[in-house]
């Protein structure tokens, strides 16, 4: 018997997962069966929407965990600080340009200076730099409010990626991983308390797309299914289109550039990458640069669909189970995990009401499972250890 | 290690000596004193049984919660800083514990004596539980496998076993009572507190010690090569999360029962946080770093933050006109202690007790250097 086991092992795997999945399916197909199709097919639409922010949000992560091999806890802090940043020069009106010069001159000091403050003494780069920080400002000042947002957001979240892993990451190369994920945990607390201190814990409704009116589409989308109504966001479903096409160009980036190519080859293997003459420091810079960029794109893209407000980080955490899911290295497996995080969400939701199983439980529970079954995700490369 | 150090003439004559945990007599000493020491302080208040108004009454609570998250932070440092493995939900076994002893006490009527022990148990067995996931993965993954568990129990809680624990609504809970003496008051608490507090500790230092604790020590060092000595890796992790969640279940139903009121908000993510910073300022896999860290965060978060917030309340608007008065009160606290946990990594990533562990060496070896 224990030889026959042994001997189809896979055969066995498979079963199991078989009768676990028919279990699941056993217990929640009388409650589904309950519900009325047309609810059914509304959460399934208001989940993938959902998921297209959630795998933006994972992608983010994946992106440093390869290039930096640090799991990013303070995501969701710098995806509301995005958002925050993008409400400043999007809504407000009257910007102090003080504030504006100074975040463009530090965002401009940082990037130059990423290799060494040797860089500094070279007259021309000073110039290009000034030159450079005049020119964010003056865009930044401009009347155009979706331009002034979008600078000023990509400048911020720039700043954001480049100090952290400057002052945060970097020191702590080579230390014992938690003091890692408590660096990471501290830069989420420091984070919290700039933005609480700065915008506040009220929510802030973000007015993104309160010009969908204008273009003729209508806000919600109504159609008929099942004899009764879906109702589908049009803001929830521009930030879905947005997502994904943000998704889309950052793989392009990774695939087809040749700053992608760097990254890719430091992710692989940091050591050769630094012998081919790449510069892993600044490769590192970027990459947290960009993951903060993304980070930022998610978080003006939930806002508009919702609000921002000191809960949005929560969101972020429900993405873990995304990445996780779609494993840790894999970036189609951010998309897909995101999504079906999303759908699980929206379902749990519609099944349990009033009890935030969504929210609060089935992500975390779907990691359980992930873990315990498959701890390398869908997507994730099988990790070989030697000693 | 400093504990290999002795002041010259000092030898072991006997097995007992070897393996004392204070090897000279001043050592026994100043630990002896120490705890007199400690158990005289609550009649020095103006509410012991003597009313002198010697030392402040406000000292007592302090001491308590200090006591309350050593003995939960001793079970997160068996578990991260000797095991290695990162624990991201530990307030969450605590809420186990607390909720545990709170519901035994409240509908089956047990004392504090042995509802104690029991919600200890469950807690336990929760975090074996939780440890399953060990078997496959480590690092972050773990963590984030803790993390989940960070979000499921205090779920659990909050929804289905609303009827018990009441969901988000405080809980109150019943005093604990010793032949006909009640422990309500504080000063009462404390000489529950402080003891069980000593006892986990050294207790925690002595397991250590053991051929368990060597496991743990090998696990956390390089699990391959553990497994290939014949350590089984597996076991040892899941021994690791049933002590550390023991810990936590024991802190959690003291911190129940001494402020006889109960609510989800204290076991939240920032508190897991919280206890992990303590046990990283403190440091990791040091017998003495959850004391140390403990006290050094609570100082931290009681008093210099709560000192220094005035002054910066005054001079930030001036500086940087875009922050929002209203919101920097409760803003500061989290950047500070960020910030102030950001400092300590960098500085002294290996903690206090490291530092401790260094001067105590320097002062043995004095004058010389090295």
């Amino acid at each position: 018997m224990t030889a026959l086991l042994r001997d189809n092992r896979r055969l066995v795997t498979i079963l199991l997962y078989l009768v676990g999945l028919l279990v699941i399916v056993a217990l929640f197909a009388p409650v589904i069966a309950a519900q009325r199709p047309a609810r059914l097919v509304q959460s399934g639409i208001t989940g993938l929407l959902v998921g297209g922010v959630y795998a933006l949000i994972a992608l983010g992560i994946v992106i440093i965990n390869k290039a930096s091999g640090v799991f990013n806890f303070a995501h969701g802090w710098m995806m509301l600080l995005g958002g925050f940043l993008f409400y400043s020069f999007f809504s407000v009106v009257q910007i102090s340009p003080v504030a504006t010069l100074a975040l463009a001159l530090l965002t401009v000091l940082m990037a130059l200076t990423m290799i060494g403050w040797g860089r500094l003494r070279d007259a021309r780069v000073l110039g290009a730099g000034a030159l450079a920080a005049i020119v964010i400002t003056m865009l930044m000042l401009v009347e155009i409010p979706l331009l002034r947002g979008i600078v000023g957001a990509v400048c911020g979240s720039v700043l954001i990626g480049l100090a952290a892993e400057r002052f945060a990451i970097r020191p702590l190369i080579g230390q014992p991983l938690f003091a890692m994920v408590l660096m990471t945990l501290a830069l989420s607390e420091v984070l919290h308390g700039i933005e609480q201190m700065i915008w506040g814990s009220v929510e802030i409704p973000l007015s993104l797309f309160a010009g969908i009116k204008d273009l003729g589409l209508p806000a919600p989308i109504r159609f008929e299914m099942f004899d009764s109504n879906v109702i589908v966001r049009t803001e929830l479903l521009i930030a879905f289109a947005l997502s994904l096409l943000a998704f889309v160009a950052f793989v392009a980036f990774f695939q087809f550039t040749s700053v992608g190519l760097a990254m890719r080859a430091t992710a692989e293997n940091q050591k050769l990458a630094q012998s081919v003459g790449l510069r892993v420091r600044v490769i590192l810079g970027v990459a947290w640069a960009i993951a903060a960029l993304l980070a930022t794109v998610a978080g003006v893209l939930q806002g508009g669909a919702t609000s921002l407000s000191l809960n949005m980080p929560l969101l972020a955490l429900r993405a873990f189970p995304a990445v996780l899911l779609g494993g840790l290295e894999s970036v189609p497996g951010a998309l897909i995990g995101g999504l079906i995080i999303g759908l699980v969400q929206e379902y749990a939701n519609l099944l349990f009401p009033g009890t935030q199983a969504g929210t609060e439980l089935a992500p975390y529970l779907v990691l359980m499972v992930v873990l315990v079954i498959r701890p390398d995700g869908l997507f994730g490369q099988k990790r070989i250890e030697r000693i | 290690m400093s504990a290999n150090i002795r002041p010259s003439g000092v030898f072991d004559t006997a097995y007992a000596q070897d393996i004392s945990i204070n090897r000279t007599r001043f050592d026994k000493f100043l630990a002896n004193g120490l705890f007199v020491l400690l158990l005289i302080v609550p009649l020095l208040t103006i509410e012991g049984p003597l009313a002198a108004n010697i030392l402040p009454q406000s000292w007592i609570g302090v001491l308590n919660r200090i006591a309350i998250f050593v003995i939960a932070v001793q079970g997160l440092n068996i578990l991260t800083g000797y095991t290695g493995q990162i624990s991201l939900g530990h307030a969450a076994f605590m809420a186990v514990g607390a909720y545990t002893g709170a519901v035994l006490a409240r509908e089956l009527g047990m004392t504090f004596w042995i509802a104690l022990p029991i919600a200890a148990l469950v807690t336990g067995v929760t975090g074996l539980i939780f440890g399953l996931p060990s078997l496959r993965v480590k690092g972050f993954y773990l963590a984030m496998a803790t993390l989940a568990a960070q979000f499921i129990i205090p779920w659990l809680l909050r929804y289905p076993l609303e009827g018990l624990t009441g969901g988000s609504r405080p809980l109150s809970v019943p005093e604990p009572t010793l032949f006909g003496l009640s422990f309500a008051h504080e000063n009462a608490m404390y000489y529950i507190i402080i003891p069980m507090s000593i006892f986990l500790s050294l207790a925690a230092r002595n397991i250590v010690r053991t051929r368990v604790g060597r496991a743990f020590i090998s696990v956390r060092d390089n699990d391959l090569a553990a497994e290939l000595l014949g350590i089984n890796v597996f076991s040892y992790k899941l021994q690791a999360f049933f002590l550390s969640a023991l810990y936590a279940g024991v802190a959690g139903c003291l911190l129940a029962f001494e402020s006889n009121s109960l609510s989800l908000d204290k076991f939240l993510l920032d508190r897991s946080i919280e206890m992990l910073a303590m046990l990283v300022i403190g440091g990791a896999g040091f017998p003495l770093g959850p004391l140390f860290g403990v006290a050094f965060v609570n100082l931290l978060t009681q008093n210099i933050i709560p000192s220094v917030i005035p002054t910066l309340k005054q001079v930030l608007p001036g500086f940087l006109p875009f922050i929002n008065p209203i919101n920097i009160d409760a803003a500061l606290g989290p950047t500070l202690f960020g910030l102030a946990l950001m400092f300590f990594l960098i500085i002294a990533p290996r903690g206090l007790a490291h530092r401790w562990e260094i001067l105590k060496i320097a002062w043995k070896i004095r004058p010389y250097s090295h």
